[in-house]
């Protein structure tokens, strides 16, 4: 018989490039061989992994291969679940979640424990449980049996004949079957009644005759074999089958209508958004995000409700089009990026922030709702991340583009992803969360995946890999134009004319270039949105024109979109606006000079002011960019007699300039302060008691330095107590040197010299001065 | 698909004019969108739950409705739109208000639930009476008009059938004798009549009495007519005499001055809004027969207490006339809810194409005040810069040069301030028309414009309603009560009447430059500048240089 390791090397070259398409993890770090690679493969986190992308049926037919007595060949697999399982055999093969031998099917291992405590409901084999019985035990049962061999083998062989079971149960108390029926179809664990209870005959009786294990001394177990036998031989009570997917059918014109008109109108937002932040960045929240009055006052920016601007915002980020500049005080702001993406083609922005969206990891629906400490998720949140994000979005697509031209309920949709991956089911509101994403971007339209957005589908295996770097799916393969031109065909043509009515008001009759488009919002209000554009011109709307153009370019602009010409009103609006505009001006000087205007006239051209910037800027009044000190001395070397003045005009005295620079005063010592300071720490030490002669000792470090150093300078003799791999020593030694670290010593008892570093001396104390008894005082166990 | 009508997200259509299906897709569109601005290239409309509701009311379903914004669409519809569109037209008619053979007026559910919450609403509150079994509830009769009221602002608006009363019959006739009703007199008449009651919508001079006397030889029955002054009812009378079989026996004057009630009675809201010792003493007219149809005249200025009043007549048929439905104080809904819904609307702009009403011109004379008055304004308190500004001095001058640019015209000027007023009749040498003036006084100097015996009246606001001047044909406005839009268009609907010789209204407004006068007047401007008739502005001091012209 072959093993999994002999198997996968058995696959080949282009056998291995299959599996490792499929397991990517298997790859990364690459194995230094096969033995290596079926090491990582049954690992349980390349196993899990790989169990998260299979369908139903696969997870049934792996339950049928652990459970199913070996050989199993693809036939008795497909018996077992009452379905065709041709398919899901080859699925899991390719995966290597199974294997072939000459010998049939066999699950890889490992697998067992993932799928486990009862794969498919089923308990452990007869032979297992056989082979915990006692051989008394066992005689006896082979005895009730009646079958010769008392052996575990041989009685399971017995057991395991359906016929067998049924011809035993005749004989069975009352209430035998039922309790077999109840454990039948799993979980295959019953607790055991008690003595006295009602179903206590049936159990003894199964117990006795093999058909339940005891599994501890409060439960009973349901062999997997007799289980096999109640169910007639069936994995599952309902064979596995795929949910259908009946999609109602939508009017594909309406699907293109609406999801171009939401790809529009997303581009539109995402573009205000990106416009709004570039005036006024929002502030980043300490835990990063944003906050929910910053997010309200997108929505209200934007006139959409909080949930759309939340997602808009995220997209925005998943894109790329703003994010937190990082300086001292965080704020959201448009990137560089932005700028190139702004300055493309109407498909173009779509397709990139689709494909963002697709391939983001970030769960905009989470926003609003509190983390486990409570807390409230705000949008742009770091930590709004979750890793099968993007899976879900690709998957979720997916789901839509099988539906054809029909639309799917969210219900629906949640169940087909339960079928095809359902160890990592999305919960239903995630998976509503992003069909409402996909409607609102435009991805759908009607519930129906969008025409445009079929291309996006291209990008869904690539995607899924890019969101584990930066996020940003690549765009070698062309995805992004073949998506940008799809949209673009189904786009209305914009329209290039605005008509302009006498009572202010402008209208496009469609979707507006993007040219009209930047105009209008430049010179008038946006009054409605839709299939058309409304605006109307007010003063306001217009002045604020006119800090960039001139009443001329503005009606020029109009003009020149204009198919019925500029109505009267329209054109006096702009040009008295723009009579009124810079009626009164502002600008920056640093003094004046006001009085009498034809003394003021002669100074202008006088050599004392130049390059003092000063300007006449009405009659009697001259200002200059000089400080007005500066300023009065040059008038007055001009031969006029300035005076300076204050707020009220009050004359102010000028006394003559003096230029110092500023000094700290230099405070020099008191040197009787000196000495109180001296006495008193004099005072403080005269105050402490001297030690005790038996306390000499000190743990210190400083001190103990000084103590040695000192018994060093007197050559006398000290205990020392060192720190070494079996605790502390202590020992008795003159202390010879104390220098860089390291005290030299002599360890007269020893008579040796050493040296120890001083990190290890714990404590000292002065020895004293002996006459030869007590040298073995050592304290420690050594 | 290249329709003529456009459909935005605010639920506003846009209906392009110049486009060849123009004027069908406005027909389609009219039963359940309000035209709301009509200005020359692009008509918008907009879609209202209680327009739906009416357009229900009046037979149309939502498929209908679908069909119509469908067909005559440029780009796709908003599929949101079209279903909350029939989400609501859904809602009407759940509830019904039907005549009980024992019970009398009786709220019968089609959707039981629809009732319950009903019975539970505060706004149902002391109108319905004892439940009579699971699907029906009794009305007190005399709070059918609450009932109905207060269910259109629930949401689940009833549809009406219990009828009308008769009226006590009166054999009333049009008498075509050199005239006949103009086509969009007849289908303004015939339209209300199939509603059963509601509001009639024309351009001032387009011949509004008509309508309404057209309503009445529909109706066969006893009439009541409400009109805002004394001027007005006697106008009313001279003209049912002349277009009626009724004689001036028939006719009853209910006013400050006489008090007759007869089968056509004609009264004014000023003496049935009269309030002595806390109570209506003339309130009880609305009873004193049993009128068969109730006319509104101006209906936009129907006083609150008439609004309280007409609550409790909703057995009777009703017909709001008015020229311009706009309120400041934004109670458009309350004259539909009561009176009833919109039953024509024409832009006023259609009807000068017919040639029904004089072609007019309307121009802005912007006034640049001298500087001492600039000084004087811009220091002057907030509530006296309106004043100050409207009744700018270099006003005079400019009206003079108005008036001397159309010598051989009829003309009026027309203000707000009494003592600008005055000074205006003292330079101009004209007669003056104010408040103050007596009723006799008035229908005299009336008359002698009419007769072209003076071609110069400068009257107060008592004129800007309901006086027919035919052959007035320059109106100059030199100040009014602010930002009015329903007064502007009633100021120029003085002039609208055809002229014998087809001549061109003008229209002025004088305005002073940079000051709340020229923010009032913007605001004034809007309703007409709606409906089409653009405003060009001129410089006074133009005016100075090309006199001649």
């Amino acid at each position: 018989m072959a093993t999994f390791t002999e198997h996968l090397r058995a696959l080949g070259p282009d056998g291995l490039v299959a599996l490792l398409e499929l397991r990517r993890d298997l790859a990364a770090p690459p194995p230094a061989s096969v033995r290596a690679l079926a090491a990582r493969a049954t690992t349980r986190a390349s196993l899990d992994r790989a169990l998260a992308t299979v369908d139903a049926g696969v997870l049934a037919t792996l339950d049928a291969l652990l459970v199913l007595p070996a050989p199993v060949s693809a036939e008795d697999v497909a018996a077992a679940l009452g379905a065709d399982a041709a398919d899901w055999v080859a699925d899991a093969l390719e995966r290597a979640l199974a294997w072939a031998d000459e010998d049939g099917l066999h699950a890889t291992p490992g697998l067992a424990e993932l799928l486990g405590p009862w794969p498919a409901g089923l308990g452990p084999s007869l032979s297992t449980t056989l082979a915990r019985r006692t051989p008394e035990t066992l005689a006896a049962l082979a005895d009730v049996l009646g079958v010769p061999d008392p052996s575990p083998e041989a009685i399971a062989a017995h057991l395991a004949d359906p016929a067998a079971i049924t011809e035993l149960l005749d004989t069975a108390p009352a209430g035998a079957p039922a309790v077999l029926d109840a454990l039948a179809w799993g979980p295959p664990v019953g607790r055991s009644p008690s003595r006295d209870a009602p179903g206590h005959t049936a159990v003894s009786w199964l117990l006795q005759h093999g058909l339940l294990a005891v599994g501890d001394p409060q439960h009973v177990l349901l062999p997997r074999e007799v289980a096999l036998a109640r169910r007639g031989g069936r994995l599952r009570a309902e064979p596995p089958v795929r949910p259908r997917l009946e999609p109602t059918p939508v009017d594909p014109g309406l699907v293109a209508g609406e999801a171009a008109r939401h790809a529009l109108e997303a581009v539109r937002l995402t573009a205000e958004l990106v416009a709004t932040w570039g005036r006024t960045p929002a502030p980043v929240l300490r835990a990063g995000g944003l906050g929910v009055r910053e997010l309200r006052r997108v929505a209200g920016a934007l006139d959409v409700d909080a949930g759309t601007a939340a997602v808009l915002v995220e997209v925005a980020g998943a894109a790329q089009l703003v994010a937190d500049d990082g300086e001292e005080e965080p704020v959201f702001c448009p990137t560089t990026l932005a700028d190139e993406w702004g300055s493309r083609g109407i498909g173009e922005r779509w397709a990139e922030l689709a494909g963002a969206w697709l391939a983001s990891d970030r769960a905009p629906w989470l926003v609003g709702t509190r983390d486990d400490a409570g807390a409230l998720r705000s949008a742009l949140d770091p930590t709004n991340h979750r890793p099968w994000a993007a899976r879900l979005r690709a998957a979720v697509l997916q789901v839509l583009a099988d539906a054809g031209d029909g639309r799917l309920d969210p219900a629906d949709v949640h169940a087909q992803l339960a079928w095809r991956t359902p160890r990592t089911a999305p919960t239903e509101h995630a998976v509503r969360a992003v069909l409402d994403e996909a409607a609102l971007l435009g991805v759908s339209g009607a519930g129906v995946l969008a025409p445009h957005a079929r291309a996006l589908l291209d990008l869904i295996d690539g995607a899924v890999e890019a969101s584990g770097t930066d996020g940003r799916p690549d765009e070698s393969d062309g995805w992004a134009s073949r998506t940008a031109d799809a949209l673009e065909a189904v786009l209305p043509a914009p329209v290039d004319e605005v008509l302009l009515g006498g009572d202010l008001t402008g209208i496009v009759p469609g979707r507006p270039s993007d040219r009209l488009s930047a105009l209008l919002t430049e010179i008038a209000e946006v009054e409605s949105r839709g299939a058309g554009l409304t605006v109307r011109f007010t003063e306001a709307s217009v002045r604020s024109a006119l800090d960039s153009r001139t009443a001329e370019e503005i009606l020029a602009a109009l003009g020149a979109h204009a198919r019925t010409g500029v109505p009267q009103p329209l054109e006096y609006l702009v040009s008295d606006a723009a009579r009124r505009h810079g009626q009164v001006r502002a600008g920056s000087a640093l003094a004046y000079l006001r009085g009498d205007p034809a003394a003021l006239a002669t100074l202008t051209g006088h050599a004392a002011m130049r390059g003092l910037g000063a300007r006449l800027v009405a009659p009697g009044v001259l200002i200059a960019t000089a400080p007005p000190a500066e300023l009065v001395e040059a008038v007055r070397a001009a031969g006029l007699p300035a005076v300076l003045e204050d707020a009220d005009g009050l004359a102010v005295r000028l006394t003559p300039t003096a230029h110092r620079v500023r000094l700290r005063r230099r405070t020099v010592p008191d040197p009787a302060l000196g000495r109180r300071r001296l006495e008193r720490v004099a005072a403080d030490l005269a105050g402490t008691p001297d030690p005790e002669p038996e306390d000499q000792g000190t743990a210190e470090p400083v001190e103990t330095l000084g103590l040695l150093r000192e018994a060093a300078a007197a050559g006398r003799e000290v205990w020392l107590e060192v720190a070494g791999p079996s605790g502390p020593s202590r020992r008795r030694v003159r202390v010879l040197r104390v220098d860089a670290g390291r005290v030299r010593v002599l360890d007269a008892e020893r008579e040796s010299e050493l040296i120890v570093a001083v990190h290890r001396i714990v404590g000292a104390e002065p020895a004293e001065p002996s006459s030869g008894e007590d040298l073995h005082a050592d304290r420690s166990a050594t | 698909m290249d329709g003529p009508l456009i459909v935005q997200s605010d639920k506003t259509l846009l209906l392009e004019v110049d486009h060849p299906a123009a004027e069908e897709a406005r027909r389609a569109i009219a039963p359940f969108a309000e035209l709301e601005r009509a200005p020359e290239h692009v008509h918008t409309y907009r879609l209202t739950a209680l327009g739906l509701w009416n357009a229900r009311a009046a037979g149309h379903d939502a498929e209908q409705v679908v069909n119509a914004l469908i067909e005559y669409s440029r780009y796709p519809v908003p599929h949101a739109l079209l279903v909350d569109l029939a989400e609501t037209m859904d809602r009407y008619g759940r509830l019904q208000l039907v005549d009980h053979p024992t019970h009398g007026l009786v709220l019968h559910a089609l959707d039981r639930a629809v009732l319950e919450e009903v019975l539970r609403s505060k706004r149902t509150a002391g109108m319905l009476g004892a439940r009579l079994d699971t699907d029906d509830v009794a009305v007190h009769p005399s709070e059918r008009g609450r009932l109905k009221q207060a269910l259109v602002k629930l949401g689940w608006p009833a549809e009406d059938l219990a009828g009308y009363v008769d009226g006590e019959a009166h054999l009333i006739d049009l008498v075509t004798d050199g005239w006949a009703l103009r086509p969009y007199q007849q289908q303004a008449a015939d339209s209300f009549w199939h509603g059963g009651s509601g509001v009639v919508v024309l351009p001032c001079g387009a011949g509004k009495t008509i309508v309404g006397a057209a309503a009445m030889a529909h109706s066969k029955t006893t009439a009541l007519i409400l009109v805002t002054n004394t001027v007005a009812a006697r106008q009313w009378r001279d003209e049912l005499l002349r277009r009626t079989t009724l004689t001036e026996d028939e006719i009853g004057e209910y006013s400050g001055a006489r008090k007759e009630v007869r089968p056509v009675t004609i009264a004014t809201y000023q003496v049935l809004t009269m309030k002595r010792k806390g109570v209506y003493p003339h309130l009880e007219l609305l009873d004193a027969r049993d009128w068969g149809l109730i006319v509104y005249d101006e209906v936009h200025l129907l006083p609150a207490p008439i609004f309280r009043m007409t609550a409790d007549l909703q057995a009777r048929r009703r017909l709001g006339l008015t020229a311009t439905l706009v309120r400041e104080d934004g109670r458009e809904d309350e004259v539909f809810s009561l009176i009833g819904p919109k039953r024509y609307d024409a832009p006023w702009r259609d009807i000068e194409a017919q040639g029904y009403i004089a072609p007019a011109v309307c121009t802005e004379v912007r006034l640049t005040l001298p500087e001492t008055e600039r000084m004087v304004y811009a220091t002057a308190e907030p509530e006296d810069r309106y004043r100050l500004a409207a009744s700018a001095s270099g006003k005079n001058r400019v009206v003079e040069q108005l008036v001397a640019r159309h010598s051989d015209e009829q003309v009026l000027v027309i203000g707000q301030y009494l003592d600008q007023l005055h000074e205006l009749a003292e330079h101009l040498d004209a007669p003056l028309l104010t408040g103050q003036t007596t009723v006799r006084e008035r229908q005299r100097l009336f008359d002698a414009f009419r007769a072209g015996e003076i071609s110069r009246l400068v009257v107060s606001k008592v004129a800007n309603f309901s006086v027919d001047l035919p052959e007035a044909a320059v109106a100059i406005q030199v100040s009014g009560s602010f930002g009015s839009r329903q007064e502007e268009a009633q100021r120029l609907g003085r002039i609208m009447r055809p002229k014998a010789d087809g001549r061109t209204a003008h229209f002025y407004a004088v305005v002073a430059r940079d000051t709340v006068d020229q923010e009032f007047a913007a605001h004034r401007q809007r309703f007409l500048a709606e409906q089409g008739y653009a405003y060009t502005i001129v410089d006074s001091h133009d005016l100075e240089a090309d006199p001649a012209e």
